[in-house]
């Protein structure tokens, strides 16, 4: 039949299994498996130069720990019973899983070679000894002394200390316990509760009894309850090799061993599961802490990120739409802008054209270079065209731009490629001729016929009163200058005839340009716009889709999280109860031995 | 113009400065007057380590212990103040008391010619160690086994960049050594070779100077041993040795009923209080082996208790060194009222404060001095020896820094001075030595060149 305590053991172990503490396991399982060996391990613990060796050669009558005025002990020496005498030291590398290496020694040198040992080799000494105090199966272990200035030897002691059944632990009678004692001391407590405190070196302390009252009181005001035996080594030893009964009684020995036979050997099982409670106890805070921990963060961390990422989704959905309005915005006003400005410029370039061309034909006979006024005329109006229409271009894709920028969120494909037409200068037709009058050498010989004929008739007349012919000289001439006049105010007048013909001719023709390439452009501009429009609610309706499919998708995320959440609370709740439940089962364990603790049923 | 006089100028001048400021003027002064006092040596430790003993074997006066900071100088007559307030000193039973148990700092004046010039603190255990390093120039660090607090304590000490830029001023002591081995005979020696390997131990070398192990309450026994007790001894020691051994198992069996001598037990129980067992076991040996009289006594038991050791100790590394050791603790001084009440025309002050530290001679050799100690500096076997030496390290004297057992005449002292001049020059552009190496043996050389002009 197993002990109780096993049960509860097990239970705890394999609580520490299902919470992924494989190391805590691991170290109960070493627990369980040092309490169901036979053996008794006695751990003799404290401060470098105590008297802890000596302690055990004076407990089995034989030196075999190094005791020496400087530190000494290096390795734990473990001291079991054998039928004939015998001593092994244990090497290895290192303490983690190497094979170690066991080399038998004399007994008689153990000690020397403990002590001259270089503790990167040595882990540690194995004495077997024939003495009826460890018959039983006590092994008592000597340790290296706590706080030395190499903190190896303190972490072997350590190491020991897990596998402890019971605990000595070792102070001088010249002081008293020291605070770093007491912490030690609780320390050792948490790992192994059944602690004896040994007041070693009675001999040389004349005050040894006062110390032990004073330590009384620490003990006391440290919350430890442990026995404190006052013993002195170098007495017993000396007792035992002169067979002095008196003296050996005087070392105090005598009550020490009756206490380890009695309190450690004989109340194994009392040990074992005082040893059990503490260690499964610890094992189930440990395992509790975290769980406490997650019940009591209601909103877990993985949680905030899904709502904090649900919300982020949410607010860009919204900046997206409200940016969208203000783009479409953006794009008319800017559109409209662009075609008033162009049509403005437009005007303003045909106008000083149409100014240039009066002033040309104030003076200038349009009969005379028509040709080459012509070819004037269509340079300056394409070159104003090609102006305005690449001040279009240049505008629209600022606008495009200027769209752009307002756009919620900024990608490579942003600015569309092309949406501008490539045909509109080829659209203008040719300028009408005007009509120009000639002034031929016939109409101008009729034209002076005509003026003579007045002024020859006019000085005839005169000249006739003065008995004169009609037809004289001077009347000739008049008739010749008449004639000569008429045929020159008829010429200018001609030639403005002439000039407002070709004014209105080019008016005219400036008038269809205008007309018809501002509504080229209007349309390239109305196109500009649409296309503009086309692509950027295309990406806008994209992204759109995008965030919502994330906010979605978080939404979802969140919704799963909550479920998740109370899915593991209660899952949580469940573990703590039952881990609840151990902890009790151990404390009754400890609270009640000797008695089955109530609650075990398997 | 020496350290002392650099110091006390900076001293000075901050006066000047901080001549508005109340609590930094009165703190100015007290470091004023401090330089021209004696050593303030502190005897810290942790609790139990035997820091009144220590301090009683070092006045050569039993004094009770007390939990407070306790000063111990020379005076005219004994009397003790807390405060402006005299307060009784009483003797009883041989020891003496202060009665002041509430004062949390008393000045005890004791006419002792060890007091001239050292003044001996009896730091608590529970004082924190800026405390101590600030009240104190120099330190005795008491302790039974080094323990790793130990260690830390001792690093805190070290941690201010004028203590780094000074290392000086620590002595670690094992004492109770007498309760080493379980108070074999033979217990001092061990502790000495013990106190031997701390002082090779990689991480107690840069701590502190030096490592000695002393017997507290022996030392304070042989500085007051009286009449009556002598003649206790001499009649432990008329006994049979196995028989007295017998009876000097243990301290029961010593102060028990059946003891074959006519000694009283409250006389037993006064002399094992007084010597502890092993003082008993070893004086009646003593006494034995021929040293029969009270005198003769008292100089063996001076000298195996570690006493004389550790006497030599604070004169070679604290009292010669006293004109360094106030220096750095003023340095410190003025450091806290530099650091605690800035102002712009402190700022010349604090570059001084560095100029000082990084120049002056004095430092320089203890700063090589650690660094050889704490390995920082390696020089080749020989020379590693040799440059402590000349620097200090067993001694700023003339014969300590050359080496010599004896008093040399001016004209040895003059050759040996130039010999070592000499091969230190040549040591200091050796091309087969690394910059800090030779940089260490400029440090020598500026010692030689100082022992020089000493000499001329």
């Amino acid at each position: 039949m197993s002990a109780p305590w096993l049960d509860v053991l097990d239970d705890t172990i394999r609580a520490c299994a299902a919470h992924n503490r494989p190391d805590l396991a691991a170290r109960l399982r070493e627990k369980r498996a040092s309490q169901l060996d036979p053996k008794l391990r006695v751990l003799v613990v404290g401060e470098a130069k105590q008297g802890k060796s000596q302690l055990v050669n004076a407990m089995i009558n034989a030196p075999v720990c190094a005791v020496g005025d400087d530190v000494t002990t290096t390795v734990p020496t473990f001291v079991q019973h054998a039928e004939t005498p015998s001593a092994a030291l244990v090497r290895g590398v290192s303490i983690a899983n190497t094979p170690t290496e066991r080399i038998p020694v004399p007994i008689d040198q153990v000690a020397q070679q403990v002590s001259a040992g270089r503790p990167g080799e040595l882990l540690a000494a194995e004495v077997g000894i024939p003495r009826a105090l460890l018959t039983s199966g006590l092994v008592l272990v000597d340790t290296p002394g706590v706080g030395d200035l190499r903190s190896a030897r303190t972490a072997s002691t350590f190491t020991a200390l897990l596998q402890a059944d019971a605990v000595l632990m070792v102070s001088d009678a010249t002081t008293e316990l020291t605070a770093s004692e007491l912490e030690l001391l609780k320390q050792v407590m948490t790992s192994c509760p059944n602690v004896t405190v040994v007041l070693t070196k009675i001999d040389i302390a004349a005050q040894w009894r006062r110390v032990v009252e004073r330590n009384r009181a620490h003990l006391a005001r440290a919350g430890v309850t442990a026995k404190l035996i006052p013993v002195s080594s170098a007495l017993r030893l000396r007792a035992a090799k002169t067979g002095d009964r008196e003296l050996n009684a005087e070392s105090g020995f005598p009550e020490l061993l009756a206490c380890v036979q009695q309190d450690i050997v004989a109340a194994a099982d009392v040990l074992a599961r005082r040893t059990v409670a503490v260690a499964a106890a610890s094992a189930i805070k440990q395992l509790v802490a975290p769980l406490r921990e997650e019940l009591s963060s209601q909103g877990s961390r993985g949680t905030q990120d899904t709502i904090a990422a649900l919300h982020e989704a949410q607010r860009r959905v919204d900046e997206l739409r409200r940016r969208s309005a203000r783009w479409q915005t953006v794009l008319a006003d800017e559109m409209a802008d662009l075609v008033s400005d162009i049509e403005y410029d437009l005007r303003d370039r045909t106008r000083k054209i149409l100014r240039e061309v009066d002033r040309t034909f104030e003076t200038a006979d349009p009969m005379l270079g028509w040709d080459r006024f012509e070819r004037w005329l269509e340079d300056n109006l394409t070159e104003a065209a090609t102006t305005n229409f690449a001040w279009l271009l240049d505008r629209s894709e600022w606008v495009a731009e200027k769209v752009a920028r307002s756009f919620p969120v900024h990608r490579e494909d942003l600015l569309p490629e092309s949406v501008f037409p490539d045909d509109v200068l080829d659209r203008v037709s040719k300028m009408d001729r005007p009509v120009i009058e000639k002034f031929s050498i016939s109409q101008k010989f009729f034209t002076g016929l005509r003026g003579s004929y007045g002024g020859l008739l006019m000085f005839g007349l005169v000249t006739s009163l003065a008995g004169m012919p009609l037809i004289n000289a001077i009347s000739l001439g008049a008739g010749a200058l008449f004639g000569g006049k008429s045929i020159m105010d008829e010429g200018d007048q001609r030639l403005k005839r002439r000039q407002a013909a070709a004014r209105q001719a080019a008016q005219r023709h400036v008038d269809d340009f205008f007309v018809k390439f501002s509504k080229d452009c209007r349309d390239a501009a109305r196109h500009i716009q649409r296309s503009l429009r086309n692509h950027f609610s295309t990406l806008a309706e994209e992204m759109q889709e995008t965030l919502l499919e994330s906010a979605r998708s978080a939404r979802r995320a969140v919704q799963d999280d909550a479920t998740e959440r109370e899915r593991r609370t209660r899952e949580a709740k469940r573990e703590l109860d039952a881990l609840v439940q151990l902890y009790q089962r151990v404390q009754a364990l400890a609270a009640a031995p000797g008695q089955p603790p109530l609650g075990i049923s398997a | 113009m020496n350290l002392e006089d650099r110091v006390q100028a900076l001293l000075t001048e901050a006066l000047g400065v901080y001549r508005d400021s109340p609590r930094a003027t009165a703190w100015l002064r007290g470091h004023l007057a401090r330089l021209a006092e004696p050593v303030r040596v502190a005897v810290a430790g942790a609790p139990l380590a035997g820091k009144s003993t220590v301090v009683s074997a070092l006045v050569g006066e039993e004094f009770a212990p007390r939990a407070a900071f306790t000063w111990y100088r020379d005076g005219p007559q004994p009397r003790a103040q807390a405060g402006p307030h005299e307060v009784p000193v009483v003797r009883r039973d041989g020891k003496v008391f202060v009665e002041a148990p509430t004062a949390d700092r008393v000045v005890v004046d004791w006419p002792s010619r060890s007091l001239r010039d050292v003044v001996v603190i009896d730091a608590p255990s529970g004082a924190p160690v800026e405390q101590v390093y600030g009240e104190a120039d120099a330190v005795l660090y008491l302790t039974r086994h080094l323990h790793t607090a130990d260690l830390h304590y001792l690093q805190a000490a070290h941690d201010h960049p004028i203590a780094r830029a000074t290392p000086v001023g620590t002595v670690l002591v094992l004492a109770r050594a007498d309760e080493i081995g379980g108070g074999r005979i033979d217990a001092l020696s061990s502790a000495k070779q013990i106190a031997r390997r701390y002082r090779r131990e990689p991480r107690i070398r840069p701590l502190c100077q030096n490592v000695v192990a002393v017997a507290g309450l022996l030392a304070v026994a042989a500085r007051t041993l009286r009449d009556d007790e002598f003649a206790a001894l001499a009649a432990l020691a008329s006994l049979p040795r196995a028989e007295l051994d017998d009876h000097l198992l243990s301290a029961d069996r010593f102060v028990g009923e059946d003891f074959p001598v006519r000694l009283a037990s409250p006389v037993r129980q006064r002399l094992l209080d007084r010597f502890g067992l092993f003082g008993v076991r070893l004086t009646s040996t003593l006494v034995r082996q021929g040293f029969d009289t009270q005198v003769k006594l008292t100089g063996q038991l001076v000298q195996r208790s570690g006493l004389g050791e550790l006497r030599d100790s604070i004169g070679q590394y604290f009292t010669e060194r006293r004109e360094v050791l106030k220096a750095r603790s003023a340095l410190l001084g003025l450091d806290v009222v530099l650091r605690a009440e800035p102002r712009p025309a402190a700022r010349a002050l604090v570059a001084a404060v560095e100029r000082v530290l990084a120049s002056a001679h004095d430092f320089r050799e203890l700063r090589l001095l650690a660094a050889l100690q704490g390995g920082r500096t390696r020089l080749p076997a020989e020379l590693d020896a040799e440059a402590a030496r000349l620097v200090g390290g067993l001694g700023t004297s003339l014969p300590a820094r050359l080496g010599m057992e004896h008093e040399p005449t001016p004209g040895e002292a003059r050759q040996g001075v130039l010999e070592a001049l000499g091969r230190w020059r040549e040591q200091a552009a050796n091309p087969a030595l690394d910059q800090a190496q030779r940089r260490a043996a400029e440090v020598v050389v500026r010692s030689c060149e100082g022992m020089l002009a000493a000499l001329a």
